[in-house]
């Protein structure tokens, strides 16, 4: 029964994860320190997306931050909607539309007028162009480095068009000047608890609702394609529709980070999809544990937190990007499995070996194919 | 008593101006303290790492520099300005976390930082939300008009009102404007339009490269098609560099359509090497050749403190005078109630002897009074000054919009 006893530690793990998030703001009276650690749980959220792809689906997907960017202009659009220009007055164009010599609302801007509108799509619009680049990546069986590549790749496209669009999407500068969230009659002003327990109950309800998918048997399925994806090929699942699914969940999850982001900072920029943050999200995952959600959520925190700390520290200030490094290589070195190990550790388990993993979430997959045949067959 | 009654109605009095203004508490622990430990706590926001550390990392050491001057002559009213300095790593958000930091937890009551405009509109929130006072050094394109920032940089009437009659009269008619593509350039190219439209001058291309871009074999082959007798760039960055130098390999001569540039500074050259800049021409109000003591003693004191080669720009003779006209500033204001509104409205008016020549911050508007120069680059990788503005010249960050006028309240639409 220690399967069993396993998944209940586990789950008062997340539990207590989400209860130590949770009661922050009962003990932080100091709006700027929760804005800050609430952009750490964005951080959290968002590498707990990847986990799902990277760590449970076996997708390193570099262009992660595709699906965060695309959630944070959308966010950004609804808002710099609703901001009365001080150029033009209220009813004008967004300030960098008239810079730009913009005569009209572009089409695909007038629809996010509506709340409702703008946070389907900083859902569904990341899910979309996740789907798009799946259809053509996993039916085609690429895999593994490729995968990495081909995401990178879109990341760039797609950093340099918002770059380039600039009478529609801000360019360089991104959307800047933005009104405050009002939804329900609660004001979602940055560094008000409203945001910070938002950030957090996003994160916790990830958190569970991740655990409860990697242990359906979807989540199941995918572990075994990560493990060894031909032979799940031949027990006859389409490996290539569980992947881009999973994919598009990551990036809808990505997309809502990236909203949840644009309310923390205010603004919404480019380099939220630019390559260095896309690569951040990966070494955060990796540190903390890819393969376990709340390891890669907590790895975000740590990293963007120490992160932070150093690089305040005016002793640190000339080489807080050099022990930020050390640190990386000293963690993959020692902890292949990430920070989150060290509870295996101090809990005296033996980690399996990878190998052992992999054995048996396939046989748990085959366990559950003989069943279905034999039911088939009776 | 240590409480007697007159100092009693100041505090008072002070509080009562504070609420009604709605400034954040804060500000008001925060006066106290900053003079209780002797200390006037401003933060300095310039990237040490990432994509524009070098340029940045001169606008930190100009900064710092200033602030030592000033304690090594006793501080201000008695009280050291004591730097908190942060590293943003080139990265928009970082900078608006930092500034935050500052702001917030540090309860600085000025802000020193920024090059890129990308940078500086993500910290502007911040500014605003918390009515701080952002200093900002760099050139810029103009047309914003905060209450919480101080513009010490030229903004583009300040740099072309001179600039493109003087190629229109030496060189010619024909301008071929080359920008990166972000708003600052497109913005300097509006102005130059309405420039050219004036002066009967014409627009033969206009092209914007993306940031970083280093190929510009296919632009090159344009200027040699339409043999335009200005090349009119402000295109930033490594760009500057690659653009120079492939110029110079396509066999094009200066003297015949030269470069002229809003965004070549001391710094690019050293990049490129003199040799492919000499012959080009930069406004700016600022040289590091320019002949005065202060600029002398600016130049001197820089190498001095940082080494040996290295150079001053207009970006950092900005960041360094700034820092002075902050001083002033806070002197003015005396003991009492040093928040940022104030110090805003003392700096207003606020004159100094820069480098470049005697500033001014603008009351209408908190940009600067600047003097522009046109300069040529040599190959020795310095400017010739070989035109100087007979004036202080009046920032007008609306320029070109005569429709909009920028005043101490905030953008105004003028009535018709």
């Amino acid at each position: 029964m220690t399967r069993n006893r396993d998944a209940i530690l586990r789950l008062v793990g997340y539990a207590l994860f989400c209860a130590a998030i949770l009661v922050v703001p009962l003990f932080v009276d100091n709006g700027y320190l929760l804005n800050k650690f609430a952009r750490y749980l964005v951080f959290g959220i968002l590498s707990l997306a990847l986990s799902l792809s990277w760590g449970y689906a076996g997708i390193l997907n570099l262009g992660q931050a595709v699906g965060f960017g695309l959630g944070s202009y959308c966010m950004a659009m609804a808002l710099k909607l609703r901001t009365i220009p001080i150029q033009t007055g209220a009813g004008g164009l967004p300030d960098f539309m008239v810079w730009n010599n913009v005569q009209a609302l572009p089409w695909f801007w007038v629809p996010f007028h509506s709340y409702a509108f703008a946070i389907a799509a900083g859902m569904a619009v990341p899910a979309v162009v996740a789907f798009l680049i799946g259809w053509f990546v996993f039916p085609a069986r690429v895999s593994g480095v490729y995968v990495a590549i081909i995401t990178l790749a879109m990341l760039v496209v797609i950093n340099l068009v918002i770059i380039d669009q600039q009478p529609y999407t801000g360019g360089f500068n991104g959307i800047t000047d933005l009104t405050t969230l009002k939804l329900f009659g609660i004001e979602f002003d940055a560094y008000s608890d409203a945001t910070y327990y938002l950030a957090a109950i996003t994160l916790s309800l990830c958190l569970f609702l991740g655990l409860a998918f990697v242990n359906s048997k979807t989540g199941l399925i995918l572990q075994a394609i990560r493990d060894d994806e031909t032979r799940v090929w031949y027990f006859g699942y389409n490996v290539a529709a569980y992947q881009n699914f999973v994919f598009c969940l990551s990036a809808a999850i990505a997309g809502f980070a990236g909203m949840l982001y644009t309310l923390v900072m205010e603004f919404a920029s480019p380099t939220f999809l630019a390559v260095p943050i896309s690569l951040s999200i990966v070494i955060w995952c990796a540190v903390g544990g890819r393969a376990s959600l709340v390891g890669a959520a907590l790895g975000a925190i740590v990293v963007t937190g120490v992160q932070g700390s150093l690089s305040d520290t005016p002793a640190f200030l000339d080489t807080w990007m050099l022990i930020m490094g050390g640190l990386f290589i000293v963690i993959v070195l020692f902890l292949p499995n990430g920070l989150i190990s060290l509870i295996d550790l101090a809990l005296g388990k033996r980690r399996r070996g990878r190998a052992a993993t992999a054995a048996a979430s396939v046989v748990a997959i085959e366990r559950s194919e003989s069943s279905r045949r034999q039911s088939a067959a009776r | 008593m240590g409480l007697d009654r007159r100092k009693f109605l100041k505090g008072t009095a002070a509080i009562g101006a504070a609420t009604a203004a709605g400034f954040p508490q804060i500000w008001i622990k925060n006066s106290g303290l900053a003079y209780a430990a002797g200390e006037i706590k401003v933060g300095v926001l310039y990237s040490l790492t990432g994509t524009t550390a070098i340029i940045e990392t001169s606008l930190n050491q100009a900064t710092l520099m200033a602030i030592d001057e000033i304690n090594a002559a006793g501080g201000i009213n008695g009280a050291k300005v004591v730097p908190v300095v942060e590293d943003p790593a080139s990265d928009p958000a970082t900078f608006a976390q930092k500034a935050r930091k500052l702001v917030v937890g540090d309860r600085c009551v000025s802000v020193f930082g920024s090059y890129t405009s990308a940078s500086r509109k993500a910290v502007l929130p911040v500014f605003e939300k918390y009515n701080n006072l952002y200093w900002y050094p760099t050139l810029y394109e103009g047309r914003e008009c905060s209450k919480n920032v101080i513009y010490t940089g030229a903004v583009p009437n300040q740099q072309q009102k001179d600039f493109v009659p003087w190629l229109v009269k030496n060189f010619g008619k024909k301008f071929y404007l080359i920008g990166s593509n972000y708003i600052y350039p497109k913005e300097e190219n509006n102005v130059c339009k309405i420039l050219l439209k004036e002066l009967g001058g014409e627009v033969v291309g206009e092209e914007y490269v993306p940031l970083g871009h280093s190929e510009f074999s296919s632009v090159i082959s344009k200027f040699k098609e339409t043999r335009p007798d200005v090349i009119f760039s402000t295109v930033v960055g490594d760009s500057v560099v690659a653009l120079h130098r492939q110029y110079k390999a396509a066999g094009l001569d200066p003297k015949k359509m030269p470069m002229a540039s809003l965004t070549t500074s001391e710094e690019e050259i050293a990049a490129m090497g003199g040799e492919f800049a000499a012959g080009h021409f930069t406004s700016a109000p600022y040289f590091m050749s320019y002949d005065s003591p202060e600029n002398h003693k600016f130049v001197e004191a820089f190498q001095k403190r940082w080494g040996k080669g290295k150079t001053t720009n207009f970006v950092s003779e900005p960041a360094y005078f700034q820092v002075h006209l902050f001083k002033q500033a806070v002197e003015k204001l005396g003991k009492k109630d040093l928040t940022p509104p104030a110090i805003r409205e003392a700096a207003w008016g606020q004159e100094y002897k820069a480098p470049e020549g005697l500033v001014k911050i603008d009351p209408d508007n908190s940009h600067t009074y600047l003097w522009p120069k046109i300069g040529e680059a040599q190959t020795n990788g310095q400017f010739k000054i070989i035109e100087q503005s007979k004036e202080w010249v009046k920032p007008l960050p609306y320029w070109a919009y005569p429709g909009q006028v920028c005043t101490p309240e905030g953008l105004q639409q003028k009535k018709a």
